[in-house]
């Protein structure tokens, strides 16, 4: 069972190593998801299976569609039909293709081996990380909370948009409104 | 049998509540003024509830003196000396808090999400103060650097605040990742998370190499935080480049909540026992005390000027951290007062003579200052003597417990180094009060004071640092004796299992 740790490991590294060397944000995003299959595929091995199945779900799946938002977002526009043509290239998606076929065969010959070999890790389930969370590390989890907050409303503050007001009549009737609604406030 | 007992030591009981009551605080508090933005109140409201909120964090510190040491499970480890920390980091808060309404009421950007960060920031760094655990300490750790990003670019419309915003996250991410590929290292090699933990699996053997390593990394992470030199270069500009009030934080909690883990980490792990790491600390501390004081002679920026000064006293602060043993807690937190007194005297009167477009940087805006606010000047001189460690000021009492730790353990390098680099940094400190004085009396006084009330407030609040720095010089002992009563503890003390 080494050996499968090593060939995943180095699909990791391998693909890291790519992710940071790519020009193109798409490409590197491509290869940052099989890195982080293979970063599950490392816990996996490890016995944390509930890791791994985070990992997946969290990482390789709603932070990269959170990404691909962003990219999407950024690109709106007449060129973006022509840019996603370039893209979807065979020279783009193959190598992280290839990565990914490395982790998948390695993951359906542990799979259709398991119970023949005498590899068996502490196995760490579910239950006990949500009663390390949930116990333990309660506060932890609430310091969580606290450093998302600071990162919500930093980012709100510093992406917030000013509301254009094209007309100076009108924008002193907005500032008028703001601070009459004050007043009432207070 | 089994879950009964899980049930009874992991959930928290009342007395963990009450222990963490200034964090509990500090967490609510911010919340609550978020809920009174929403409500759209005014600045100055929130301004005076937050000024409550801070005093109400500071009350309920006071309160939890009878129950110390006191452990909260396994990441909190609230001792006299945590508890001292958070006081000061509360108080840190609260000076920063008096002096945000001048300065940020006649800014474009409404002030108010800036209370919640404040708030945030403050929780993060009393969280440092009494972690006992990697993870309280990576935690913490973060709320207050993630805190500081969005405060140093708080005014996003002026360039030189992105552009300072920006060198700190990513310098400040960088270095987050150094810490905690360190700490990885540190858990590969001894299996635990808990401070305590891992002094117990360390035991007496000297330290292995692996160890050593993942301690190294750490350090990094952890001095660029407290910007020592080769980890300093952000310094300068993020000093300048962020809002005052900002800047007096960034300068005092930050660095004290960060000193005071660091401490406890080291004291737990016995990490001084490596040679090799205290030939790193020296080599840090007398180049941060020789560089920080040399590239403070040529700035004509008083906000640059007092980053090269923190870098400065960050090294003179660990001529009293390496020699390790019980004094060291006390030398380091009597030093952070009376650096924190000083610091934030000097950065209130920045804060008060700035303007709604441009901050009071610039040395020849001091200028005949004397002459025109007699007051302000005189505080910013005794800031400035103190920081300079001139007898009869705080800070002469502060470097001479110092140096009698340093001394007092045979570190004589260390020691001299400290009285040399000293009297380098005698010129800066004395050319912003001779600036002071400079020039005639003829020239026109400033406009007339706006929003009297919080500039009330303010000057009170500049007359009792002032005072502190004086009393702190003149009669240090009341201070001393209590710092010395304070005791930095490892493991839980026997009572606290008892209950």
């Amino acid at each position: 069972m080494e050996i499968a740790f090593y060939i995943a490991g180095t699909v990791a590294v391998v693909a890291t190593l790519m992710v940071i060397t790519r020009h193109n944000p798409v490409h590197a995003l491509l290869y940052l998801n099989v890195s982080l299959l293979a970063h599950a595929m490392l816990f996996y091995l490890l016995g944390a299976s509930f890791a791994a199945l985070l990992e997946i779900i969290i990482y390789a799946g709603a932070i990269m569609v959170l990404f691909i938002f962003v990219v999407m977002l950024l690109n709106l526009g007449k060129e973006t039909a022509e840019q996603e043509r370039k893209w979807l290239k065979v020279k783009v998606w193959v190598g992280p293709t290839l990565l990914a076929a490395v982790l998948f065969a390695e993951f359906l010959v542990l799979v259709l081996s398991s119970g023949q070999g005498t590899y068996s890790p502490a196995v760490v389930s579910p239950r006990q990380v949500a009663v390390s969370l949930f116990r333990e590390y309660l506060i932890g989890v609430e310091l969580a909370a606290m450093l998302l907050m600071a990162a919500v409303v930093g980012a709100a503050h510093i992406g917030r948009h000013k509301r254009l007001v094209l007309h100076r009549f009108l924008k002193e009737e907005v500032e008028k409104e703001e601070e009459k609604h004050e007043a009432v406030m207070l | 049998m089994f879950k009964v007992r899980l049930y009874n030591t992991s959930l928290m009981s009342n007395n963990d509540f009450n222990a963490l009551m200034p964090l509990l605080v500090l967490a609510g508090a911010s919340v609550l003024v978020m809920l009174l933005i929403v409500a759209r109140l005014s600045h100055r409201l929130i301004q005076l509830v937050s000024l409550l909120l801070f005093v109400i964090a500071f009350i309920s510190l006071l309160n939890i003196r009878a129950m110390l040491p006191y452990q909260v499970g396994s990441l909190f480890m609230i001792d006299s000396f945590g508890a001292f920390m958070i006081g000061l980091i509360i108080f840190s808060g609260l000076a920063v808090n008096v002096f945000s309404y001048i300065y940020f009421q006649e800014k474009e950007e409404g002030p108010k999400e800036y209370y919640v960060l404040l708030f945030l920031c403050t929780l993060g760094a009393c969280v440092l103060a009494v972690s006992n655990h990697f993870v309280s300490l990576f935690l913490g750790l973060e709320i207050l650097t993630i805190g500081l990003y969005a405060l140093i670019a708080y005014l996003r419309a002026r360039n030189h605040s992105i552009e300072a915003g920006i060198k700190y996250l990513v310098l400040a991410a960088f270095s987050s990742a150094f810490l905690l590929f360190g700490m990885a290292l540190v858990y590969l090699q001894t299996g635990a998370l808990s401070f305590a933990g891992m002094a117990n699996v360390i035991g007496a053997a000297s330290v292995p190499p692996l160890l050593l390593t993942g301690l190294g990394l750490m350090l990094v992470g952890l001095g660029f935080k407290l910007a020592v030199v080769p980890f300093h270069m952000w310094t300068a500009d993020v000093y300048q480049g962020a809002p005052v009030p900002v800047t007096a934080f960034i300068a005092t909690a930050s660095k004290g909540g960060v000193v005071a883990s660091m401490l406890r980490f080291f004291a737990a792990i016995d990490g001084f026992r490596s040679e090799q790491l205290q030939v790193v600390m020296i080599v840090i501390a007398i180049a941060s005390m020789v560089v920080g004081n040399l590239l403070a002679l040529r700035q004509s920026n008083i906000k640059r000027v007092l980053a090269y000064s923190s870098i400065a006293h960050l090294g003179y602060l660990l001529v009293a951290f390496i020699p390790g043993g019980d004094v060291v807690p006390q030398a380091v937190s009597f030093y952070l007062l009376t650096y924190f007194t000083a610091t934030f005297a000097a950065f209130g009167v920045i804060t008060i003579l700035s303007g709604a477009e441009s901050d009071a940087e610039e040395l020849v805006h001091y200028r005949a200052l004397f002459w025109k606010q007699p007051a302000l000047a005189s505080i910013l001189s005794v800031a400035m003597f103190s920081l300079a460690g001139i007898p009869l000021t705080a800070g002469f009492t502060g470097k001479f417990y110092v140096l009698t730790t340093g001394i007092g353990q045979g570190f004589w390098l260390l020691a001299s180094v400290l009285v040399l680099s000293s009297v380098v940094g005698l010129y800066y400190y004395l050319r912003v009060v001779t600036t002071m004085f400079a020039g005639t009396r003829d020239l026109l006084p400033g406009p007339p004071p706006k929003y009297p009330v919080f500039l009330g407030i303010s000057m009170v609040a500049l007359f009792v640092l002032t005072f502190a720095l004086i009393w702190l010089g003149v009669y240090p002992d009341h201070a001393i004796g209590v710092v010395r009563d304070l005791q930095l503890l490892v493991t839980a003390p026997a009572t606290s299992f008892a209950e």
